[in-house]
């Protein structure tokens, strides 16, 4: 707990929070001002929207603790503001609200549009509007209200100011009040604790993520995509090497299995990390493969327990003669479903860029065993991949590098 | 909705915040406005062990003038370049594209270094700061480094920031006297990310002439030398000189292999090139 002191529609207040508690948490929390309403709380739908240094904010993405000693006024505080006051007249009167629920966010974006733009037209009230979601009204009425207020003031002679009436210090509104403050534990002791319990100790596969790789034959993937490389090795040695499936795993960055395989039948791994995000996906998977036509398949399915979030994936892959004598092309269909959080954050794209940049590095790991391999060296012995974890250092490997922008270029534009 | 618990700090300087990246074992994530970290902290997508809050440091929201080149400290946010509370050296290019920047609210805290490294790839900045050629500074255990943006992005929300090392400001070249610029992104809603980005600098006073496609998969696509898409940039209507087939080419050849998709974002450089603007 950390002690946060604000000022609140004029007064001080303070209460002791935890670092996590955003704006919004609070001043309905701890203040009692519930008229700050929280709808989709991640930014989109504005009815959070309060000033802070005199600017309108999210307070649902912005946390109490990085506003120390900021000035934030709610749509309580806002009383006896004289274009708030205009606002909820033109708001009644034009029916610019009918549940309620929006008009605090909506009353603040409001006025700010009143306050920096002098003519605006309809459109561009809209525009500037269009971070505040209304589900009742379909606009007209909030929209014709700030038109009417904007017209009555500039007819009174009293003009916009482009910038909005407060700001001249730079950086995000409500930083910048307090210096340093030295790190603030979530423990009451202030000694730092380890707040994240992640399973990560938990290695077992989930065993309800086994059933569905057997079941559900007539399950199609979301998406799907198919890539392709070449290796310089005979088909034989590639043909031979996907079949030890534990050497397979161990080319792709973050992968490692429980054990070998029962039957077809593997569990294990996957920790994936793009950006500030990781996932590690625990799960299962069915392994087939046909010596006659030289092809194969891998049916799994995983589970991430951080983010609450799961997958299915099919992965089909077909080894032949590549174009010049001693080199081997592999033909790679990717199908894949992502469900929960993830799924919900992830555009497809993203997802792309991501499995590209696997695949780019599954090929030079590839590649690299293969050599150690034809140089004499063991099968399944050392050998260390290259790369060990997709992430940032990956990326810039220089080896990797060209090859990853071929495979980004052969990737885009698909979906 | 609500983040994982997490530790929070907030250094008085760089020196101090290199020195929680430099410590060993616990996962600290750089906050600046926190308007892209927020939404993925409440959705669990992100659960660092530490929030180090970047906002309090008189450096990061510095803005120095160097002569041919203006220089904003990482926090430097969308409205303050909207509001020309920083000065303005593009001719209104920057503080339009900030005012195009998802909705007010977000734009009085998100801030430029914040965006740039949050590296999405539907974002603004990355596509105009690289037409502009700006370059950014990072700082880490090493000393520092400058590089343009467009190598800043490695990838969808990967940036190219080594261990213990951050962004701390990025430079932004005054433009020449004739200097003309164009942007259009194409968004099904106002304020949401882009589906495509087209952007351009016709600079001929300091012989620059640049094209970048933007809100691709990952990184964009920047012609660094587009007199084959301009000609030499000077023509009175350059919309006149525009060969849209050989962006076509370009983006096929850049790998986007969906026609519709290569259209889409031809178009969107079409009228970013229709929409010139000059000083």
């Amino acid at each position: 707990m950390n002690t946060v002191t604000l000022t609140v529609n004029g007064k001080p207040a303070r209460a002791d929070i935890e670092p996590r508690t955003h704006l919004a948490d609070f001043l309905r929390d701890t203040q009692n001002l519930t008229g700050t309403h929280i709808g989709c709380e991640h930014g989109v739908c504005g009815a959070c929207t309060i000033l802070v240094d005199g600017v309108p904010t999210r307070s649902c993405i912005t946390f109490a603790v990085a506003c120390e000693q900021a000035d934030v006024t709610t749509v309580e505080g806002l009383d006896n503001d004289e274009v708030a006051t205009e606002l909820r007249a033109a708001f009644t009167s034009e029916h610019g609200l009918q549940c309620g629920y929006c008009t605090p966010g909506m009353i603040v974006s409001a006025r700010d549009v009143v306050l920096r733009m002098d003519d605006p037209s309809e459109h561009e009230i809209r525009v500037a509007m269009s971070g505040n979601l209304c589900r009742c009204t379909g606009y007209v009425g909030i929209v014709r209200a700030i038109q009417g207020v904007i017209a009555a003031r500039r007819a009174r002679g009293i003009a916009a100011i482009p910038g909005g009436e407060h700001r001249t210090a730079l950086g995000p509104a409500g930083s910048g009040h307090a210096v340093a403050a030295t790190q603030f534990g979530t423990a009451s002791s202030g000694a730092r604790k380890p707040t994240l319990t992640v399973a990560k100790s938990d290695s077992r596969p989930d065993a309800k993520a086994a059933a569905p790789a057997r079941q559900d034959a007539d399950w199609k993937p979301q998406t799907t995509f198919t890539e392709s490389f070449t290796v310089g090795h005979p088909v034989d040695e590639v043909w031979a090497f996907f079949d030890r499936i534990g050497e397979v795993a161990s080319c792709l960055p973050g992968a490692s299995l429980a054990g070998e395989p029962v039957d077809g039948h593997v569990e294990g791994q996957i920790r994936i990390k793009v950006g500030p995000i990781s996932a590690e996906f625990q799960g299962v998977a069915d392994v087939s493969r046909d010596d006659a036509t030289k092809t194969g398949t891998i049916n799994g399915a995983g589970k991430d327990k951080r983010s609450n979030s799961a997958t299915r994936g099919l992965i089909g892959y077909a080894v032949k003669p590549g174009d010049k004598p001693g080199e081997t092309r592999v033909d790679v269909s990717i199908g894949y479903t992502l469900t929960g959080v993830l799924a919900q954050f992830g555009r497809s794209g993203l997802v792309q860029d991501v499995a590209g940049r696997l695949i780019a590095a599954f090929v030079q790991n590839l590649e690299a065993k293969l050599a150690h391999q034809a140089g004499g060296g063991e099968p399944g012995a050392s050998a260390p991949p290259v790369v060990t974890e997709l992430d940032a250092g990956s990326l810039v490997s220089s080896v990797v590098f060209g090859r990853i922008k071929r495979f980004f270029a052969a990737l885009f534009g698909r979906r | 909705m609500k983040p994982v618990n997490f530790d929070y700090a907030r250094p008085a300087d760089v020196g101090a915040v290199l020195a929680l990246l430099a410590e060993d074992g616990p996962s600290v994530k750089l906050m600046a406005g926190g308007q892209s970290l927020g939404p993925m902290l409440n959705m669990r997508l992100v659960q660092p062990d530490l929030l180090v809050d970047i906002a309090a440091i008189d450096e990061l929201k510095q803005v120095t003038d160097k002569g041919d080149a203006i220089v904003f400290g990482a926090c430097i946010t969308h409205a303050d370049i909207e509001d020309r509370r920083v000065p303005d050296v593009t001719h209104g290019a920057l503080p339009r594209v900030a005012n195009g920047i998802a909705y007010r609210a977000v734009r009085n805290r998100g801030t430029v270094g914040g965006s740039l490294t949050h590296a999405d790839p539907s974002a603004d900045w990355i596509s105009m700061l690289s037409a502009v050629g700006a370059r950014v500074t990072l700082r880490g255990p090493s000393g520092e480094r400058t590089i343009a943006v467009e190598d800043y992005m490695l990838g969808a929300l990967e940036a190219d920031l080594r261990p213990g090392e951050m962004l701390v400001s990025a430079t932004v070249p005054k433009l020449g006297r004739s200097a003309r610029w164009g942007y259009y992104k194409s968004c099904r809603k106002t304020g949401e990310f882009a589906h495509a980005i087209g952007a351009f600098l016709a600079d001929p006073d300091r012989g620059v002439c640049r094209v970048v496609i933007g809100a691709t998969e990952s990184r964009p696509i920047v012609v660094a030398d587009a007199s084959r898409l301009l000609g030499d940039g000077t023509a009175a209507r350059l919309e006149q000189v525009f060969d849209s087939a050989a962006a076509d080419e370009i983006v096929a050849a850049a790998g986007m292999e969906d026609p519709l998709d290569r259209q889409t974002h031809v178009v969107a450089l079409r009228r970013a090139i229709e929409r010139a603007h000059s000083a």
